[in-house]
């Protein structure tokens, strides 16, 4: 499917977020001894959806062009989110990486697209995809 | 996309806001429709001339009180009201596309620029404060104090069911007058939703009454003797021929923003990507019924091959231009509010074809609806070429998503044309060059004025301001302009023997 609006473009992002979110939940319950750092990035993912909604309510105004800000195909950052039984952690630790792969991706193209349009919002994708880098060492350092 | 939930779920018959209770009005009740879906949402009375009178008379007992609240006692009401706008902010978003049939984004923007206002209102303690001259002659001090004046009527269009009221209402308040709000009869839920905001935030009875209707109370409301001051925004023949010839004759002082038709200037050495997804939502946003809504776009230059390689681009991007529901978030273009509308969009397009203009795209046949809705309310986006400045396309108000597009040979032409059109109230300018926006805006004359803006919308800290035809009045709605106009200058001067 096509994103085209900022609304749409908002609507996704709180969507991977969630996804990514019950990925690491579930990851923590099967992996109880690194469950911190994965409940961690749970909490993390929910403080970035109250971030973006932030700022896009707070500009929505300015943003109107917003309603055309975005070409975006969203199976291009499809996440696999389920994790198979008989994954060995190495392996999940790799789709984790992949998940935070794709996620940085959507952030920094859709702050691409609508930077010329508005500023808040695609500095919030911004910060929040440059944040993320930090997890994928973070989830390098875990691998047994 | 999936739709987003509709906050309005049942029919019921809206009542009127009076002396801080909910009234049922006596009048005729008719049904307001949702344009996408053609289904009745809610029912609105037409009140009578004696429940405008109600009001004026609450809102006058409620006037001293309130007046002696502090305005810092003021702010604090206002600033709750603010609060209760944020948390409540998609609900009454969602309400202004169930009944207008906007886009989501745009609604929300709606709803952020009426907060806005409501924000800027909540510094009154430092707004209206006097000015002070000592010794103005020997022993002698003078200085000046802004004092409310009472009640006030705040007259709503259909086209910002929710926001165009705020311009005016938190002003008002605050200064501490209290008002009588009359929204369109056509979407008027989104003004329910804030009288209940307005109730939940504490304003004291009788400061901020809604009497819905059409004709009568309007005109009580323009008779009336203890109405002190009325703002309007709406067509500028009920400006110029209501509004103001009843203020007139009353005594009354008003604000009254009036119709447009507004250039979009483009120079060939703009930025091409950025001035299109600007044109896209300056011409077909909110399906052209804003009064800052581009209506001609004033191609500057004699490059043909420019002209037509842009031009292939505004209608290719025109072209993937997503139509529907507007709680359906992929939606870029609503519906026109109502058949009637719509019907008038048509008879202009049937004009533009009549006096020979080139038919690019054409918006009545050009519908592809997202999803499975009646087309009664829906048009495509409409685009003429060979369009000029004399034909009734490009010279009278269309209120809908129709571009017409004018070539001219220079700037000095562009502007010529957009000054000799009745009204002025916001052109804008695609250009790189400085010096040609500089020459646009010292030129044109335009109550608000874009430079590589589409829609030339002053923030709430800046007067919403108009020429010419669009606009009646001397003070502006927003900001300190507001503030000026619902308070009156009591100049005291002071000798102590």
């Amino acid at each position: 499917m096509i994103l085209h609006t900022a609304s749409e473009g908002i609507t996704f992002a709180k969507k991977l977020e969630n996804d990514a979110a019950e990925f690491y939940e579930s990851l923590a319950q099967r992996n109880t001894r690194d469950a911190e750092a994965f409940l961690s990035f749970a909490k993390e993912n929910k403080k970035y959806i109250d971030q973006i909604e932030r700022a896009y309510y707070g500009v929505i105004t300015d943003a109107i062009e917003g309603g055309f800000a975005f070409n975006i195909e969203t199976d291009d950052y499809a996440l696999r989110v389920d994790i198979q039984e008989e994954a060995d952690y190495a392996d999940i630790l790799e789709q984790a990486t992949e998940i935070e792969k794709t996620i940085i991706k959507f952030y920094s193209d859709a702050a691409e697209q609508s930077k010329s349009l508005m500023a808040d919002v695609p500095r919030a994708f911004m910060m929040i995809a440059r944040k993320r880098e930090s997890r994928i060492t973070r989830l390098a350092a875990l691998k047994p | 996309m999936a739709l987003l939930e509709e906050p309005i779920k049942e029919v019921k018959v809206l009542k009127n806001y009076i002396d801080g209770e909910w009234v049922e009005s006596k009048g005729e009740v008719i049904d307001v429709v949702n344009p996408a879906t053609c289904q009745t949402i809610s029912r609105v009375p037409i009140s009578t001339a004696e429940e405008m009178d109600a009001a004026v008379e609450a809102a006058k007992e409620a006037f001293p009180d309130w007046r002696r609240t502090t305005p810092l006692a003021r702010s604090r009401i206002l600033f709750r009201l603010k609060e209760l706008l944020e948390e409540n902010f998609e609900e009454v978003s969602r309400i202004q596309t169930q009944e207008h049939g906007k886009t989501i984004d745009e609604s929300r923007g709606e709803t952020r620029r009426g907060i806005e206002n409501v924000e800027v209102a909540c510094g009154i303690p430092t707004l209206m404060q006097g000015y002070y001259s000592e010794d103005i002659a020997s022993g002698i001090d003078e200085w000046v104090i802004p004092t409310p004046l009472g009640v006030f009527g705040i007259i709503g269009p259909f086209n910002f069911p929710f926001m165009i009221p705020l311009w005016s209402a938190p002003y008002a308040v605050a200064t501490g007058n209290c008002v009588i709000i009359k929204p369109s009869p056509e979407v008027p839920n989104s003004q329910t939703r804030l009288a209940e905001l307005v109730e939940e935030a504490g304003f004291p009875p009788g400061v901020w009454n809604v009497v819905n209707g059409e004709k009568a109370v309007v005109s009580r409301m323009l008779e009336h003797p203890d109405v002190k001051g009325i703002t309007f925004v709406g067509r500028t023949s009920t400006a110029r021929d209501v509004i103001c010839k009843k203020c007139g004759e009353t005594g009354k002082k008003y604000i009254a923003q009036a119709s447009a038709k507004n250039f979009m200037t483009i120079m060939p050495d703009c930025d091409i990507d950025r001035t299109i997804a600007a044109m896209m939502t300056s011409f077909f946003g909110n399906t052209g019924q804003r009064c800052l809504s581009a209506a001609n776009a004033v191609i500057v230059g004699d490059d043909d091959a420019f002209y037509e390689g842009f031009m292939d681009r505004v209608v290719e991007q025109t072209l993937k231009i997503r139509i529907g529901y507007g709680l359906d978030e992929s939606v870029q273009m609503g519906p026109v509010r109502d058949k009637a509308k719509k019907d008038n969009i048509i008879r202009y397009i049937e004009s533009g074809i009549k006096q020979g203009a080139k038919l690019r795209l054409d918006g009545r046949k050009n519908i592809n609806i997202t999803g499975d809705y009646p087309e009664t309310c829906f048009l495509g986006p409409t685009i003429f070429e060979d369009v000029t400045p004399d034909m009734t396309i490009a010279s009278e108000e269309i209120f809908g998503p129709v571009m017409s597009v004018i070539r001219v040979k220079d700037l000095n032409e562009a502007i010529e044309i957009t000054n000799a059109n009745r009204y002025g109230n916001g052109n804008s300018i695609f250009t790189t060059s400085g010096q040609s926006a500089r020459e646009f805006q010292y030129n044109i004359t335009s109550g608000n004025v874009g430079i590589n803006i589409g829609i030339v919308a002053p923030m709430a800290f800046f007067p919403f301001s108009g020429m010419k035809d669009s606009f009646f009045g001397v003070l502006h709605t927003q900001g300190q302009e507001a503030v000026r106009f619902f308070t009156e200058s009591k100049v005291v001067i002071q000798r102590w023997f």
